[in-house]
């Protein structure tokens, strides 16, 4: 598109988003007013179905799929454009939903026509929730060594075994999972995916007490759950490929993590303000705080710098393969140094999670995320299994013989 | 670094060029010439042939003006090879002192003689321990300029100063004083990394020898060119660490103990890919900031400080963990590990460590 082309679009987003979307949808998002859509949606108030639904008719709860899928066919320039335009304008985002995130970008690529046309557009539209079937308990960093298994019988896969860290999947429609279909060397060789109704007979839920005072992940169990073969994703035993397509996406998502939760109550350094007071001199009162929040800063504003760095590369042709290697590793390590500062800064004020005498709501809110957030740098490949990829492939370090 | 083709040709040309014509030998041969060579001349004069003085200078000046991206590529390359030139001291500072304090008049009298090669001229701004614009000494007195500047950069090298000091009227000025002027007295030194530099004092410089420059704000045009020579030195840095990771890497790769490469080693793997993410994401905050100079963004000054807070701070840290991966051969001066270790220290100490940076940012950001 022509520089020009591209301005008569950013003026006619912003004019659309300005007509549709209510001030209520302009607030900073707060998480129990997140939606997530599904079966069981429930909308917090009538402006944020209107919103929701504003953005879905015109195809922006997934702005860069196909219009045929139901999304708006932005290629990346303009939905840049739109994402820009939301920000300045603070509107929040009109969908949360892994399949949005990871299920959608790998059945773009591996999924057929049917299937496409099936789940895609029920995603866009937020009538089907879905959660992640990855890691069980015997299968974390060792992702390939997974035992839960589909049996061939015929018309249908019978699926028995068990998946650990589901997110929210008590809240669920649908799962995607990796099976074993094979018992094969290397073990990646035999692995398939498969799409499974969690209204199946067979399949159970039940959610993980967190260190936050949560329950954001679940253990998920399947016994002798009947899944129809269509809902193969890719050939049999070729699972892998599809879940690597499926991983990049999650690590994308999980680099950019922080503008997708809620905002804080207040933003850091208002925070460190409000809690630690100014000297005379102007500056925050205590001076080693103050240090390490610039430092965080610095690093914040590297990372967005890394962000789009590599956006400007791919745009010019010059693309350093190398680079989002290193995203989720970054971002999701700051983003808990970001959790230490706070803590530090609410100081004796934000010791407890759950006592009103101790801490306010919007502490305790706080202080809580803080403790999810110790499990950014585990989900979705640990930082560990990022540094080797990292050394592997970024730095061309010379592998040795697995010791396992 | 997203370039366009003039400077991805600008990059390789250059870039080639130091590679054959400047080895880190070079500098090593520093060591037997006198300490008031702080560069080779002949070199230098290369430099000068291929436009090098000339990247960032506007085309009605006769400049190249290939920008500051352009630029911050060619000091990329220099700081892979080590190359000492006075290319932060007169290019990327001096020169941009000029065009940021002087007035008219002035420009075209002296810049056109940098851009020649005909002469090169050295800021004069630290005094004690680092460089603070509230706190010069250096001062104005009837006319007559006195006092000491500490750690000028290829001084003895230069033919003009462009003396930061306190006005008698108040608040700051640059005076253009001549290097051989019989009031100024210069005590040439090396820095550990081999680079030249000097102690300079000023006995009273008389006002017909010296020559205030007449721009209509001197000391936010002072700010503007130690910020812009601030990002050129930090992309100049991230070509140094680059270059150190890389040998580093590939010492790895290629070292055997316990009968495999060392790199197969996940302790060390971790440790360079660790490396490896900082030193991207310093390189991220450096052409942001080169970015903003070509867009003379009004957030310049708070990029210049974060700019050099990362460079310095990743080019210690794999200068640092460069000289012990290579184990016992990192402290050799066989290697060249050690001299990117000691320029790194140099480095950071120049135009500001990271300590002043991240006070600077913090106050640029108001708090």
């Amino acid at each position: 598109m022509t520089e020009d082309a591209l301005s008569v679009f950013r003026a006619e987003v912003a004019e659309w988003l300005d007509r549709h979307c209510p001030a209520s949808q302009r607030q900073p998002i707060v998480r129990e007013e997140q939606i997530w859509g599904g079966r069981r949606r429930v909308f917090p108030s009538d402006e944020a179905r209107s919103w929701f639904e504003a953005c879905r008719d015109k195809g922006y709860t997934a702005p860069d799929w196909p219009v045929a899928y139901g999304g708006a066919g932005l290629d990346a320039e303009q939905e840049k454009i739109l994402k820009q335009e939301m920000s300045r304008l603070g509107c929040r985002p009109p969908l949360y939903c892994q399949g949005l995130w990871m299920l959608g970008p790998a059945l773009l690529v591996y999924g057929s026509e049917d299937q496409k046309r099936e789940h895609l557009g029920a995603i866009c539209r937020g009538e089907i929730r879905w959660a992640q079937g990855y890691s069980e308990p015997s299968a974390g960093s060792d992702l390939a060594n997974l035992k839960t298994k589909a049996e061939d019988c015929g018309d249908h896969f019978l699926v028995n075994g068990t998946k650990i860290w589901t997110t929210k999947a008590d809240e669920a429609d649908w799962i995607f999972c990796l099976v074993r279909t094979r018992d094969a060397a290397p073990k990646q060789a035999g692995i398939s995916f498969l799409l499974i109704d969690m209204a199946s007979e067979g399949v159970s839920t039940s959610p993980i007490p967190l260190i936050s005072g949560d329950s954001e992940f679940c253990q998920t169990f399947f016994d002798n759950v009947r899944v129809p073969k269509r809902n193969l994703v890719g050939a049999i035993n070729e699972g892998w490929a599809v879940a690597k397509e499926l991983l990049n996406h999650e690590r994308k998502m999980m680099a950019a993590f922080e503008g997708m939760l809620e905002k804080p109550a207040m933003a850091l350094l208002e925070l460190a303000h409000y809690a630690v007071g100014v000297s005379e001199d102007g500056r925050l009162a205590d001076p080693e705080l103050r240090s390490d929040i610039v430092s965080h800063l610095m690093r914040e504003t590297g990372i967005r710098q890394m962000g789009e760095r590599i956006y400007r590369q791919g745009k010019a042709g010059q693309m350093d393969a190398r680079l989002p290697l290193l995203m989720k590793y970054l971002g999701t390590s700051q983003a808990q140094v970001k959790d230490e500062l706070i803590l530090a800064a609410l100081g004796g004020e934000g010791l407890s999670m759950d006592d009103e005498s101790v801490a306010s709501e919007g502490v305790r809110k706080m202080v809580k995320q803080w403790a999810f957030n110790k499990s950014l740098t585990i989900a979705g490949g640990t930082s560990e299994v990022q540094l080797n990829i990292i050394a592997k492939r970024a730095l061309g370090m010379a592998s040795g013989e697995r010791r396992s | 670094m997203i370039l366009n083709q003039e400077q991805i040709m600008l990059r390789e040309t250059v870039g080639q060029f130091f590679e054959d014509q400047s080895p880190v030998s070079r500098l090593r041969a520093l060591q037997q010439r006198p300490v008031e060579e702080s560069y080779d001349r002949e070199f230098w004069s290369e430099m000068v042939g291929l436009g090098l003085t000339g990247i960032t200078v506007p085309e009605v000046f006769e400049g190249l003006q290939f920008g500051w991206m352009g630029l911050g590529a060619v000091s990329q390359e220099a700081g892979r090879r080590l190359v000492a030139s006075p290319l932060l001291s007169s290019v990327a500072l001096a020169q941009n002192v000029l065009l940021n304090c002087a007035s008219k008049r002035q420009i075209e009298s002296y810049l056109p003689r940098l851009l020649s090669g005909e002469i090169t001229a050295s800021v004069a701004l630290d005094e004690g321990r680092f460089f603070d614009p509230g706190a010069v000494l250096v001062t104005e007195q009837n006319g007559q300029i006195s006092g000491s500047k500490a750690r000028v950069l290829d001084a003895s090298m230069s033919s003009l100063i462009f003396c930061v000091a306190r006005r008698e009227a108040g608040g700051l000025g640059v005076a253009v004083v001549a290097t051989d002027d019989e009031c100024v007295s210069m005590t040439p030194a090396r820095f550990m990394d081999l680079r030249g530099c000097a102690a300079i004092t000023f006995e009273g410089v008389p006002a017909d020898r010296t020559e205030w420059l007449e721009g209509v704000d001197v000391a936010s045009g002072l700010e503007q060119a130690i910020d812009q020579a601030t990002i050129i030195l930090a992309a100049e840095m991230m070509g140094s660490a680059r270059e150190t990771l890389e040998r580093t890497v590939s010492y790895l790769n290629e070292r055997e103990q316990f009968d495999v490469k060392l790199a197969t080693f996940q302790a060390l793997q971790h440790r360079c890919a660790r490396l490896y993410c900082e030193l991207e994401l310093a390189e991220s905050t450096v052409a942001a900031a080169l970015m903003a100079l070509d867009d003379a963004a009004s957030s310049v000054s708070a990029q210049a400080s974060a700019a050099k807070t990362l460079a310095n701070d990743v080019f210690s840290l794999v200068t640092s963990e460069a000289v012990q991966l290579h184990g016992g051969m990192g402290v050799t001066e066989e290697m060249d590990i050690g001299l990117f270790l000691k320029r790194s220290r140099v480095c950071n100490q120049l135009l500001g460590s990271s300590s002043y940076h991240r006070d600077r940012y913090a106050r640029l950001l108001g708090f």
